[in-house]
């Protein structure tokens, strides 16, 4: 028997497993405030509709049920009188208004809110029941706006799904089975560790990761080092700071990160990579030299 | 510690209280330990968790409560990963919103208990009911701040409410209406002697879903003899002839018995058995503990034979709940709820905090027993809430701030008791409270074994 079997929903909730790191308690961990980490949680808004599938992070109908097939690849706009889009606008420029920001890409200039706080306020009032919601008229690839006249979207009743699976009392602390396939919360996964180390620059919160690294002073005060993500760290490579523009081949690549993390970066220690740096034997270690 | 009054025909202690007062004795603040027939329980007091717990553990957290051994405890739940920073902190809630209001419409009562909080109803003032612009006025104050989708509570107190029924209509459809319009929430309650209840109060209460509480103190000749009118006569008979009605009529509405147990009613069992039977929602105890005349206080010793038949209750509950039938004695219902969602808080209630009583003239206090009570006032409608009162107030009641609370397990879970009634008596009733909560604890634990989808649990495996 493990030591402790957590009785009720307060225990369940907070309750760390023996050998679980902190980060697998909902409270501490990172997908708390950063989706796409230790799972994707937005995958769980893909079904809150009973008849249609929707993507995790767009209002956009990707897979329906039998006797939905007329949503697919439409657009839900607005959820119960709560919109799903809203116009985004450029920077103010002096005596002018602000412009939307139209692109082909976009061209109403609209923005999706994301899930879980587009639905929050309707799912505490309306999960179990059916709600109407407004879908653009047709299929709809490109992001759109909420059109002016009111009688140009597609009107359907559609069942919203309690986020908790139920017991006789009301709320368990778990999601709701029907959200997610076995499966779904890891399947979007990319890889955001490995990626992050090049995608996040050094100021980046989970990552506080090197950047300017082997820099000396010189006697002007200006310095010269290399980036951290360079793959040259021969002392023969030119001491020159190579600015990733993500083609620079100079640098470790997604690709590498991916493969073979460990050997492409390198820890540091006192500003210099830990594996260019010995430790003498027989003194105790606390005397450091520049390996060759 | 007092005898039983001499009016007690309830059968004599046995060990089944005294058992719980010794297993339920505060040890250490941080934890409290339990067994049932099938497991071995830790409740970790911060955040009320219970876990089930293998023997070596839970001896070697015995050992170290039984040594007062705070170290020793700290280490160990450190050990078995629930040694969590507090859940609660020592700030007291910060202005919140007012979302339930009680209002004395009627600061007069046709009856005579002796142990009324209210003093026979007027609160020791002279009688008076709520004016009309009051009663609307509370209600702007209720709905004046709420958002959308949020939920509210308007309820109608006394004295006897229904001395000023006019006044209640007249509240109750500008709320609706208020709330209507708001898209809020509102839940809508009435506490009532039911001596002047009559088919259109019926009417009225069903169609607004009223949650009605009629006072009744036990069967005919228990109810009279303590809940008599102020002539003398008994009122029960005229009370269940109004309340028959009601009790048919259940369907957005519910009715639900309310029973103050004195040294003078108590056989619990007999009373739940009677109400339950007649139809009652829900039937709940509450033991007297602070009259403003010191009569019929519940002591130590009839607290102990309370508890014997509360728990008298509680089994009836737990065979029923295994049975699949429905039980509904109130304080076990409300227990089971809340140990299952680990409930834990720093005040008992909402009083002075998101709830607040207004009295027939327009002042604002902590709750309904505070009416009129230098004590718990709060303001009053012309100028609003009283916002460092309030603060003092909410300061001054933290849970962290009683004794003998902070050193208590129970402490989260009682969170210091009603505060009109320790205000004015201080805390007679630890040894109840702790020992009925030690038997709910074990309760819960045999229902959640036995009937898992009493509390929506999947069903044990194998």
């Amino acid at each position: 028997m493990k030591k402790l079997d957590p009785k009720n929903l307060s225990a369940q909730l907070h309750y760390r497993a023996s050998g679980n790191p902190p980060g697998t308690m909902p409270a501490s961990a990172i997908s708390n405030c950063f989706p796409g980490l230790e799972f994707d949680f937005r995958n769980v808004w893909r079904r809150i509709f009973v008849g249609i599938e929707l993507h995790e992070a767009d209002n956009y109908v990707t897979k329906t049920d039998r006797g939905f097939e007329h949503l697919l690849h439409h657009r839900l706009l607005r959820v119960d009188g709560h919109p799903l889009v809203v116009p985004v606008s450029g920077p103010q420029r002096p005596g002018a208004d602000p412009i939307p920001l139209v692109t082909s890409a976009n061209p109403e200039g609209v923005t999706f809110m994301e899930w879980s706080n587009a639905l929050a306020e309707v799912l505490h009032a309306k999960a179990g029941k059916k709600v109407r919601c407004e879908f653009t008229q047709a299929e709809s690839s490109l992001p759109a706006a909420l059109p002016k006249d009111k009688k140009k979207v597609l009107v359907v009743e559609l069942e919203l799904r309690r986020f908790f699976a139920q017991g006789e009392q009301g709320d368990l602390a778990v999601i709701a089975e029907e959200l997610a396939e076995p499966g779904e919360l890891t399947q979007g996964l990319c890889s955001p560790w490995q990626n992050d180390y090049r995608e996040c620059a050094c100021y980046y919160w989970a990552a506080s990761r090197p950047d300017y690294v082997s820099v000396e002073q010189g006697p002007q005060g200006t310095s010269v080092g290399i980036n951290w993500l360079q793959k040259d760290r021969s002392p023969e490579a030119p001491q020159e700071y190579v600015l990733d523009n993500r083609t620079d081949t100079r640098l470790v690549s997604y690709d590498d990160l991916f493969r073979h993390w460990e050997e492409s970066l390198h820890f540091q220690v006192e500003g210099r990579d830990h594996d260019a740096v010995a430790v003498s034997a027989g003194d105790g270690g606390d005397r450091d030299e520049r390996s060759e | 510690m007092s005898a039983p009054s001499k009016e007690l025909s309830s059968p004599p202690v046995s060990s089944e209280a005294r058992r719980l007062f010794a297993l339920s004795a505060p040890q250490v603040p941080e934890l409290h330990l339990f067994q049932t027939e099938q497991e071995r329980h830790l409740l970790v007091v911060n955040g009320s968790r219970l876990f089930g717990v293998d023997a070596e553990a839970f001896e070697a957290l015995e050992r170290a409560q039984g040594a007062r051994d705070g170290e020793a405890v700290q280490r160990l739940l450190k050990e078995l990963g629930v040694d969590e920073a507090p859940f609660i902190d020592d700030a007291p809630i910060e202005s919140p919103p007012i979302r339930a209001l009680s209002l004395a419409v009627a600061q007069k009562c046709n009856l005579g208990c002796t142990y009324c909080y209210a003093q026979q109803g007027d609160f020791g003032g002279p009688a008076k009911n709520m004016p009309l612009q009051t009663a609307l006025e509370s209600v702007d104050l209720l709905l004046r701040d709420v958002g959308q989708g949020e939920r509210v509570n308007l309820s109608f107190l006394g004295g006897e409410p229904l001395f000023n029924r006019s006044i209640i209509r007249a509240a109750t459809e500008r709320a609706v209406e208020q709330a209507r319009a708001k898209g809020v929430s509102l839940t809508l309650s009435l506490t009532t002697n039911g001596t002047l209840v009559n088919a259109e109060d019926a009417d009225f209460f069903e169609q607004h879903g009223f949650a009605v509480t009629v006072s009744l103190d036990g069967g005919q000749e228990v109810h009279d003899r303590l809940r008599s009118f102020k002539g003398g006569q008994g009122s029960f008979t005229r009370v269940m002839e109004n309340v028959a009605p009601l009790l048919a009529r259940q369907r957005q509405m519910q009715v639900s018995a309310r029973v103050t147990v004195t040294p003078r009613n108590l056989e619990l069992r007999e009373t739940l058995d009677t109400f339950v039977g007649l139809g009652f929602h829900s039937v709940g105890f509450s033991p007297m503990l602070s009259s403003p005349t010191g009569r019929d206080e519940m002591g130590h010793a009839e607290l102990e034979l309370m508890l014997e038949q509360m728990v008298d209750c509680g089994r009836e509950f737990e065979r029923q709940i295994i049975a699949g039938r429905r039980y509904p004695f109130a304080n076990m219902v409300n227990a089971m709820r809340e140990i299952h969602k680990g409930t834990h808080r720093p005040y008992p209630c909402g009083a002075g905090a998101g709830y607040l009583g207004v009295s027939a003239s327009g002042e604002l206090a902590a709750c309904h027993r505070f009416v009129g009570d230098e004590e718990g006032a709060m303001g009053d409608l012309a100028t609003g809430v009283d916002k460092v009162r309030q603060a003092r107030w909410l300061t001054e009641r933290h849970v962290h701030r009683q004794e003998p609370c902070r050193s208590c397990w129970a402490r989260y879970m009682c969170s210091g008791g009603c505060h009109h009634e320790v205000i004015q008596r201080g805390r007679p009733a630890c040894d109840y409270i702790r020992g009925w909560l030690h038997y709910c604890l074990e309760a819960y634990s045999r229902l959640a074994q036995a009937r898992p989808d009493y509390f929506g649990l999947p069903p044990a495996a194998g």
